[in-house]
């Protein structure tokens, strides 16, 4: 018997799939993005692996999951960005058509075929100046949902990790920003949702609040700086020539960390 | 949606991109004879290694057969931050070459996550030429570029120049080519070994000052040369490319030193 024979079957086996993802992936490294008063700023912590990368001139790509699917959609995204870009012109090249026509698709085909592996990864994508408008940011699910936002995004390893980072974004003029202004707070996003990305049990929504309202970022930032590095890139606007694309040095960063390594 | 192979041009061909060969032929349909044809073609650029890196001039003048078509064609055409390519021959397989070659290089470092390397980035231009062959046999397509770059490895600048068949031959101090090139090419060699100076110590002005020369020198001789056009104030374009990247060299620098080295005085009228 089919197993679209049986809807009840189709559910179960769609909401095992579900579990399955965001079990996988939960305990990586969320990624932040937050526009400042020159582009738009990446941010995640890692093990020296690269998680931030370049698909245009304009455009960033990072995501949470299984390196070699992220891999795939960020070789896609590459492609589509490069056949369009030549054949048009380099500004018909747009975030949406990558995410509308490329990657949404591509991975909710993945997620439906259900005798196959998913992308085990969500997807966070920048653009600045593009049609939309200057920051833009589009998140794709691991089932190929995707949402787009002005000023600000995240991606953490389940829908929890995300609404709490959020709410650390929410209010933030991405206009004005100073670079080190929208990395500290970029670093305090992220610290929300790596907190709740280790959480043994996600509580209901209530109680996750209550309980983030007691945890101090800072804490978790100087305790995960122990293990892991910072990787920080920009979409920046006042780069010289074409592709604006540029990871932040090292000296560019530090300022925000100053405050986490007092020893 | 994924493409197996590293390469741009392979990603082009599985869009179904083709290269011009020869089923481009200007031909009678019936006869199969070659139909009288002008291409457009340009002219005469210049490169040489000097002080701080490598410069990279051209007339603006494309010609089909013994008409002037435009007085504003740019030759040296920027691949990347590090690297131009300028072109004489024609300029519609010329800019195509050049556009293959700035997204391959693009997209192979946004891919790979490192820069292709400059024996590579010499390759792709070796064989987009080669590609050409077709067209360059019936003689309406050939291209002859300068590949000019700075090697941030060694810390100098790099100049390389191609015949029509895509061989690849690296100069030490300058090279010309173009329909104007060989008015000043004995000029060049005279100048770098007798001049008093060799080219690789002049510093950028003089540098600068001096390729205008050469290709004022280029246009006396040859008629598919431009020179500065006083009543549309063009200047021929030049380029450097040093250690921190390359840079066009502005009209107002341009007109200051072409006073100052071509005329002979302090200032050229506008």
């Amino acid at each position: 018997m089919m197993l679209s024979d049986e809807p009840y079957r189709w559910a179960e086996v769609i909401s095992n799939r579900r579990d399955y993802i965001e079990d996988q992936i939960r305990a990586g490294s969320p990624v932040v993005g937050v526009g400042y008063e020159d582009g738009v700023l990446l941010v995640t912590l890692g093990r020296g692996q690269q998680k931030l990368f370049e698909i245009y001139d304009r455009i960033a790509l990072a995501a949470i999951g299984h390196s070699t699917d992220i891999e795939k959609m960020r070789q896609g995204a590459l492609d589509m960005a490069h056949t369009i870009g030549f054949g048009y012109s380099e500004d018909d090249v747009t975030l949406r058509q990558i995410v509308y026509f490329g990657l949404g698709p591509a991975v909710k085909a993945g997620f439906d075929d259900i005798v196959r592996s998913p992308f085990l990864a969500r997807v966070l994508l920048a653009e600045i100046d593009g049609h939309e408008g200057a920051q833009i940011f589009y998140t794709v699910d691991y089932d190929g949902a995707f949402f787009r936002s002005d000023g600000f995004a995240v991606v953490g390893g389940i829908p929890e990790a995300d609404q709490v980072m959020m709410r650390v974004l929410d209010g933030c003029n991405t206009q004005t920003l100073s670079l080190t202004e929208a990395l500290n707070v970029a670093l305090k996003a992220w610290a929300m949702g790596r907190w709740v990305g280790l959480m043994e049990n996600i509580p209901e929504k209530e109680e996750l609040d209550r309980l983030a309202a007691d945890i101090k970022a800072e804490d978790v930032l100087k305790r995960e700086l122990q293990n892991l590095d910072v990787e920080a890139v920009v979409l920046q606007r006042s780069c010289v020539g074409k592709p604006k694309y540029r990871p932040l040095t090292s000296d560019e960063i530090a300022p925000a960390l100053s405050v986490y390594q007092t020893d | 949606m994924m493409n197996s192979g590293l390469d741009f041009v392979d990603l082009l061909r599985q869009t179904g991109y083709r290269f011009p060969t020869n089923s481009m032929a200007v031909s009678h349909p019936s006869t199969g004879q070659a139909l009288p044809f002008h291409p457009t073609e340009g002219t005469t650029i210049l490169a040489m290694r000097y002080r701080d890196g490598v410069l990279v001039a051209g007339d603006r003048r494309a010609t089909a057969g013994n008409m002037v078509l435009y007085d504003r064609a740019d030759k040296v055409i920027n691949l990347d931050a590090y690297s131009v390519m300028a072109i004489s021959g024609s300029p519609a397989i010329a800019f195509e070459i050049a556009r293959i070659l700035e997204h391959s290089f693009q997209y192979y470092r946004r891919r790979q996550l490192q820069e292709m390397s400059l024996s590579a980035k010499l390759r792709r231009l070796s064989m987009l030429i080669k590609d050409n062959l077709p067209m360059a046999m019936q003689g309406i397509g050939a291209v002859i570029p300068i590949f000019a770059t700075f090697d941030r490895a060694e810390g100098c600048g790099k100049i390389y120049f191609y015949d029509a068949l895509g061989a690849q031959f690296e100069s030490t101090d300058f090279t010309t080519t173009g329909s104007g090139s060989p008015s000043i090419r004995g000029t060049m060699y005279y100048l770098n070994r007798w001049g008093g100076q060799r080219f690789a110590d002049l510093d950028r002005d003089a540098a600068v000052g001096l390729s205008l020369r050469l290709l004022d020198t280029a246009s006396e001789y040859d008629s598919a040369t431009g020179r500065y056009e006083k009543a549309a104030d063009i200047f021929p374009s030049v380029k450097t490319i040093t250690a921190s990247g390359l840079e066009e060299i502005k009209t107002e620098q341009l007109r200051q030193l072409y006073g100052q080295y071509v005329n002979g005085e302090e200032d050229v009228a506008s």
